[in-house]
């Protein structure tokens, strides 16, 4: 387990890793030990619990890299004062009617018009087609996960989150080094 | 950033370093101690915590002389600990007014 521990590590940010990397698996190899004196299932779920905020937690150092700006830095405090905005609850229902409306008006022309069409065939029962639709969206959702993580993992190879980083009133480092 | 209020996880994490300074698996320990239970740190969890908390100067690292086996001890600094207390101070008032609120009326 403590192997597994060990490559979720490897999805923090190098900095992240190089500082608190070697904490972390003592404090893990600790929880580990503890864990061993638990029942089967207590342990299934403090492996499971300790794996996914491994994951989170690199994810969410990931987007800090990126985006140091964004706000991230400050789940640290809650927020309990956020609210649904209302004028999106007026748009959600104008949509909602929208499509309402959309379909009345589909069920009356289909009505109106004959059915001449011969090729279209019988239409299947929906749990023919229920499990091959959730394959499908479910590789679609893996493979947008794995490119945004490629997108997220390429941004952070090539420094972009740096340029944030740069005090534009600070002397170039470089013009001594080539005087001097 | 306006300090309060604050997550319970952060909220405890100070309140475990407020008596002692402690190490990774020790403030994991205190705080499900504290909590009864009922809260339960991830290793994930705990130093995404540290990290903000360090970055904004609410702890600061504690040097032992026995630092084996990459353990890393942490301490309240001066700024954290009156954050601490002023979240203190609030929960202590909304408490207060709870009590008053809810406490059943005497006829």
């Amino acid at each position: 387990m403590l192997v597994l521990f060990r490559s979720l590590l490897y999805l923090y940010p190098v900095a992240f890793r190089i500082e608190y990397g070697e904490e972390m698996l003592a404090v893990l190899s600790d929880v580990h030990a503890e864990v061993q004196r638990k029942r089967l299932v207590t342990r299934v779920i403090l492996y499971a619990r300790e794996a996914s905020g491994l994951f989170l937690g690199a994810l969410q150092e990931q987007m800090r890299m990126i985006f140091p700006s964004q706000g991230f830095q400050r789940r640290l405090t809650m927020r309990s004062e956020f609210r649904f905005p209302k004028a999106t609850v007026a748009l959600m229902t104008i949509i909602l009617l929208a499509v309402i409306m959309t379909i009345e008006k589909a069920k009356a022309i289909s009505e109106s018009v004959p059915h001449a069409n011969p090729s279209v065939g019988p239409i299947q029962p929906a749990y023919i087609t229920i499990v091959p639709t959730f394959l499908i969206v479910f590789a679609g959702v893996c493979v947008c996960g794995a490119l945004l993580w490629a997108v997220l993992f390429a941004f952070h190879r090539s420094g972009v989150q740096r340029l944030s980083d740069l005090d534009p009133s600070a002397a170039p480092r470089s013009r001594t080094g080539l005087l001097g | 950033m306006p300090p309060l209020p604050m997550t319970e996880p952060v909220f405890l994490i100070l309140l475990s370093l407020a008596g002692q300074p402690r190490h990774g698996y020790a403030i994991l320990r205190d705080t499900e101690k504290m909590s009864a239970g009922r809260v339960r740190l991830s290793t994930g969890t705990l130093y995404g915590a540290l990290r903000r908390l360090l970055q904004d100067r609410w702890i600061e690292r504690f040097h032992e002389e026995d630092n084996s086996r990459g353990r890393q001890a942490y301490r309240l600094s001066a700024l954290g600990r009156r954050n601490l207390q002023q979240e203190v101070s609030r929960l202590k008032h909304l408490t207060r007014v709870a009590n008053l609120r809810v406490a059943p009326k005497e006829t």
